[in-house]
Formats: structure tokens, C-alpha cells, sequence
């Protein structure tokens, strides 16, 4: 094969791959009619749970996770959000629980009657954990939940 | 129900999204396209053989390499080694607010690996145990007012197993002891590892010991070769990128490094997904029954993980050299197993790459701000110790494509240097294109693996 044969053959691989890539990748207009991505400023939150004690309507305006014992009920769960959703967490605990959203580095505390409110814009990308510390200090598993912030 | 897990990088705050599926789906197609392109269009002769280093001029040479910076770069290194353990001993034994894991985990670990493939052995300059045995050395020869005793010879069937031995303890204590993230847990072992390797040196000499014995002289060399910078004696030089590799000497164990190399990111991949955390508590319940504590039990099934892993990647690559020897040539399984063991470096740094990049561009952040206060007690020496890390700094866009280029990178650069080097033993051509078909199907499925990690979501 001469060099210019190969050049050629350099040159068709990159066209089909960027072919296959532009077809291939999600086309912006897909995604942005959906009605999931509302305007900036109202909540498009969505929890999905790794159980089927999912009991919240498709897209409630507050993610919410509940502590029972020291651990989440319906186990660790991940809540959906896009980037530059305004986010609100709430976590009800039936004992104290030291909470932390790693990452966006928010701590509160969680009172039996009394949740905890995270409220944030999820700037960053990524998942992030949210643990308990009290949970950590008695040596449990101090996972409680992930969120997913996902690209808009 | 096992409820504590040990998770290696207790610094984790942040993980990233899966790959999404289309992307997953866009970069295997892309993989195979190019690797039959790559059988079609590669070169007949080989090219990466032969010895391409050319010295840059003496003066230029001359900023980089003399003895001033020699010294330095040791005294660095050396200090360096010092704060870690002090901090490991002396700190709050809180992960994240100690400056030790996040420079044993985050820079030294992770960052050291693009910057020797960029910048050739920068290891080799900063190493601790080295300046600190060249240093000894020198001491002894003035006392003495002479010869030293010559080391031992390096035994040649030891080979680099010491390196594999030490490289897989090391990976044991990041990826399965729940104690990982403790800061004093890694002082310990970093002390521990220091009075090996002084032993080693002691017995066997610096630079034999270095280049064989020391396992983290030997990780970061290996990537090293495929930089395009090489210092040879006194004299820093330019090669063609990878020739390095090609120069690699077949040493018993290379391939078992280098299977700890990419099984032990393997495992750290798979660790966090539906697969393992499903099966994990079944093996460490069989633990629990034979009498061990929750963690220990937990631990077992842990190291089986990555046991399980690392021998996965060497099986594999057997396979693939049963394969290659299959279709003739008169080479033994050993001979060609070792010839073509340095292809899988560039798969190894697309793995780890793509699995810690991120990790790197994050937590490599703290860094900044962990050195102001490298004990965690308020102090701020610089400071910085009142910065976070910004989490915005890249997206999950960006990410996924970085983490894919890497990936598809890896696999080019391998498949170039096996087929360099098949062109290089076999005699017939037609022999050498059918060993490749081997080594073809075993490099997709490593890089087939590393995207199909890259993709699984966390449990």
C-alpha cells in the first residue's frame, strides 16, 4: 500500500467516524423539546428508586429520602437532576442524623418530626453521595443517597 | 446483611455519570473500525525497533539535567516522603483533611502517570528511596575512603516480581483494606515500604534494585517509555513517542505487572456497580461462616475481586499469545508472551486514565488547599487552606469524551507496537499479519472491557 493509499485510508476512517459520531450522538433538538427540561428557576426533579416502594407521582417537585433505623428506606437511591435544575432535597429521620451532600458540601441535620432541607442549583456535574456522619460514627454505612446531576 | 464496605478512595466525593449508551456504542464501532483499518494500512517494516534517541542540544540539555537539579528533585522527593509520613502519623485521621492519601492516591499515584508520559521518567528524579540510597552511597564511600563491596548480582529468574509483589500489595491496600483512606494506615506503610526498598538497594545495589525490585520505579518507567523525552546519562534526548517500549527488556514478571496494572483499575471500575456489590456480600458471607469479622470477611471477598480481576487480564492475554502461536513461526509460549508484553502499557495508561481522570482534575484540587494544612489542625502555611474544590470545573460532556479518547488512544498505540513488533520477529509477513489477528481480538477486548466499565452505573 503507497503512502498516499494510506493517507486515504487515514482520511476515510476519521470522515466515517465523525459521521457515525454526529448521527449517532443525541441531536440537541431530541432533548430539548421534552418536556422534562422546563424553564430555568422551576424544579424538573425526578426520583428513581432501585425499589419498587416508589410510591412519589413521576416527577415530584421535591426529592425526598427517609431514614428509618439508620438506613434509607427502599435502599440507596439516586436522585435525577439536570444541570442547573434548582434542587430540593428534603430527609426525614426517625433519630438525629448529621447529613452531607459531598461535592456541593452542604450539611444538615435531620430531627425526628423535623427534615432536612437541602436547597441548591446543581451547578456541577458528576454524582454525588449524600452520607451521614452519624451513621459513619457508629460504623454503619453512611450512604443514605446519590444524586445524579446530569448534563441539560 | 454486611453493611460497611470498604471503599479505596475514602477522598471520593464525587463519581462520575456512565458513560451514556450511544457514546458507548459510537466508541466500540470506532475501536473496530480502526483496528481492521490499522490491519489494512500498517507499515511492513518495522519502525519503533530501532534506536531513534537524538541528545537535544547540550546547552538546552544542560537547564533540565545537571546536578543542581539532580539534587533538588531528590530533596523534593525526599521531603515529600517526610510530610506524607509525619502528616499519616501526626494529622487527624480524617481521609479528606489530611494532606496523605490525597497525595499518596491523588498526585502521586495518579498524576505521576501523565506527567512521565509527557515528560519521560520524572519518577526517576523525584524518587525518595533512590536519593536517599544515592545520598547513603556517597556518605559510605567518604567514610570508607574507598571501594564499597559490590552488591549482590540482581538475580536474572527473579526478574521484576519483586515489582509485581510490591505493586499488587500496594493496589491490596488502595482497593480492599477498609483502612485505606487512614491517614496513619498509609504512613505505616510507606515506612514499611521505605525499609524494604533500603534493603533491597542494600543487597542488590540502587539502580539494579530500582529498575527491577522497586515497584513504583517500575510503574512509572513503563509509562514513561512512551514519552518522547528519554535522559540518557547526562544528556536529556527526543525519540519517536512508544520507541521506548519497543526497547522494553523481556524480564521475568513484566506480564504479571502489567496485569496487575490493568486488572487492578479493572476491579476498581467494576467495585462500585450492581455486579460487584451484588456479589460481594454472598463471598463475604462464606467468609463470615468460616469465622472471620464483618470487615475481614468483607476484606476476603474484596482481594478475591481483584485477584479475580488481575488473573482475568493475564488469562486473556495468554489466550491471545496461545492464538498468535497457533499460526506458526517456531516461538515458545514464554518467548512470545514476553515479546509482546510492553503493547499492553498503552492500554494500561488508557485504563487508568479513563478511570481516574477526573478523579485527578478534582480531588488533585485539594492538594492546594491540604498543603497549607497538611496535619488538618487550622494551620494555613500558604494560604490556600480555606479553598474548596471547584466541581465545575468540568462537565460530564466533556468527561465522557476525554475518558473515550483516552480509551480509543490506548488501543491505537497498542495495536501500533504489537504490530511493530510482529513485523520485527517473523520472518514470513504473511505469519506476522495472522499473530495479529490474535493479538487484534485480544486489544478490543481489553478496550472493549474498559469501555464497558467506563459505562456501568453505580449500585
Amino acid at each position: 500500500m503507497s503512502r498516499n493509499q494510506r493517507l486515504g485510508l487515514v482520511a476515510l476512517v476519521i470522515a466515517v467516524a465523525v459521521g457515525a459520531f454526529l448521527i449517532a450522538k443525541p441531536g440537541s433538538q431530541d432533548e430539548q423539546r421534552q418536556p422534562t427540561t422546563s424553564p430555568a428557576g422551576t424544579t424538573s426533579t425526578q426520583t428513581t428508586t432501585g425499589n419498587a416502594r416508589a410510591t412519589e407521582p413521576e416527577q415530584p417537585p421535591v426529592a425526598r429520602v427517609v431514614i428509618k433505623a439508620g438506613k434509607p428506606v427502599g435502599g440507596v437511591r439516586s436522585i435525577q437532576v439536570k444541570t442547573g435544575d434548582q434542587v430540593r432535597l428534603e430527609v426525614s429521620a426517625d433519630s438525629p442524623q448529621q447529613l452531607h451532600l459531598h461535592g456541593y458540601d452542604i450539611e444538615r441535620t435531620a430531627m425526628p418530626g423535623k427534615p432536612a432541607s437541602f436547597r441548591f442549583k446543581a451547578h456541577a456535574e458528576g454524582q454525588f453521595e449524600l452520607e451521614s456522619h452519624t451513621a459513619e460514627h457508629a460504623g454503619l454505612e453512611p450512604l443514605m443517597a446519590r444524586l445524579a446531576v446530569r448534563p441539560s | 446483611m454486611i453493611v460497611l464496605l470498604p471503599i479505596g478512595h475514602g477522598i471520593v466525593a464525587r463519581s462520575d455519570l456512565p458513560i451514556p449508551a450511544w457514546l458507548f456504542g459510537w466508541a466500540a464501532a470506532l475501536v473496530l473500525l480502526v483496528s481492521f483499518a490499522g490491519l489494512a494500512a500498517l507499515w511492513p517494516d518495522p519502525k519503533l525497533q530501532r534506536e531513534a534517541w537524538k541528545p537535544l542540544p547540550q546547552g538546552l540539555s544542560r537547564v533540565f539535567v545537571n546536578r543542581a537539579v539532580d539534587l533538588l528533585c531528590g530533596a523534593v522527593g525526599v521531603a515529600l516522603l517526610a510530610v506524607v509520613v509525619y502528616a499519616g502519623l501526626r494529622g487527624v485521621q480524617t481521609s479528606a483533611a489530611n494532606l496523605a492519601p490525597t497525595f499518596v492516591y491523588v498526585i502521586f499515584w495518579v498524576g505521576l502517570v501523565p506527567l512521565s508520559v509527557l515528560f519521560g521518567d520524572v519518577f526517576r528524579a523525584f524518587n525518595p528511596w533512590r536519593a536517599i540510597g544515592l545520598a547513603m552511597a556517597f556518605a559510605a564511600r567518604l567514610a570508607s575512603r574507598g571501594d564499597l563491596p559490590a552488591p549482590l548480582e540482581y538475580p536474572q529468574r527473579l526478574g521484576r516480581w519483586p515489582a509485581v509483589a510490591g505493586l499488587f500489595l500496594f493496589t491490596t491496600l488502595e482497593l480492599v483494606a477498609a483502612d485505606a483512606d487512614k491517614p496513619q494506615a498509609l504512613a505505616i506503610a510507606a515506612l514499611l515500604y521505605s525499609g524494604v526498598t533500603f534493603a533491597g538497594m542494600a543487597l542488590y545495589g540502587i539502580e539494579a534494585w530500582m529498575a527491577r525490585g522497586e515497584a513504583f520505579s517500575v510503574y512509572f518507567n513503563l509509562f514513561s517509555r512512551m514519552s518522547p523525552v528519554e535522559r540518557r546519562g547526562d544528556r536529556l534526548g527526543l525519540r519517536r513517542p512508544l520507541s521506548g517500549l519497543a526497547a522494553l527488556e523481556p524480564l521475568p514478571g513484566t506480564v504479571p505487572f502489567v496485569a496487575v496494572m490493568i486488572g487492578s483499575v479493572s476491579f476498581d471500575g467494576a467495585a462500585e456497580s450492581p455486579l460487584w456489590t451484588g456479589l460481594a456480600p454472598d463471598i463475604a458471607m462464606f467468609f463470615r461462616d468460616i469465622g472471620l469479622s464483618p470487615t475481614n470477611a468483607l476484606e476476603a471477598a474484596f482481594l478475591i475481586g481483584l485477584l479475580a480481576c488481575v488473573l482475568l487480564v493475564y488469562g486473556l492475554y495468554r489466550l491471545g499469545v496461545a492464538g498468535a502461536r497457533s499460526v506458526g513461526g517456531g516461538f515458545s509460549a514464554q518467548r512470545l508472551g514476553s515479546t509482546f508484553a510492553h503493547t499492553l502499557v498503552p492500554i494500561a495508561f488508557a485504563y487508568v486514565m479513563a478511570h481516574y481522570f477526573s478523579f485527578l482534575l478534582f480531588q488533585g484540587q485539594a492538594a492546594g488547599f491540604l498543603a497549607s494544612d497538611p496535619l488538618g489542625k487550622g494551620a494555613d502555611l500558604f494560604g490556600t487552606a480555606d479553598k474548596t474544590i471547584d466541581y465545575s470545573l468540568i462537565g460530564a460532556n466533556a468527561t465522557w469524551y476525554w475518558q473515550v479518547a483516552f480509551v480509543v488512544t490506548g488501543h491505537v498505540a497498542a495495536l501500533t507496537l504489537a504490530h511493530d513488533r510482529a513485523v520485527a520477529i517473523y520472518d514470513q509477513p504473511k505469519l506476522a499479519v495472522r499473530s495479529q489477528y490474535w493479538m487484534l481480538a485480544v486489544m478490543v477486548c481489553f478496550t472493549s472491557l474498559a469501555l464497558w466499565l467506563l459505562s456501568l452505573s453505580n449500585a
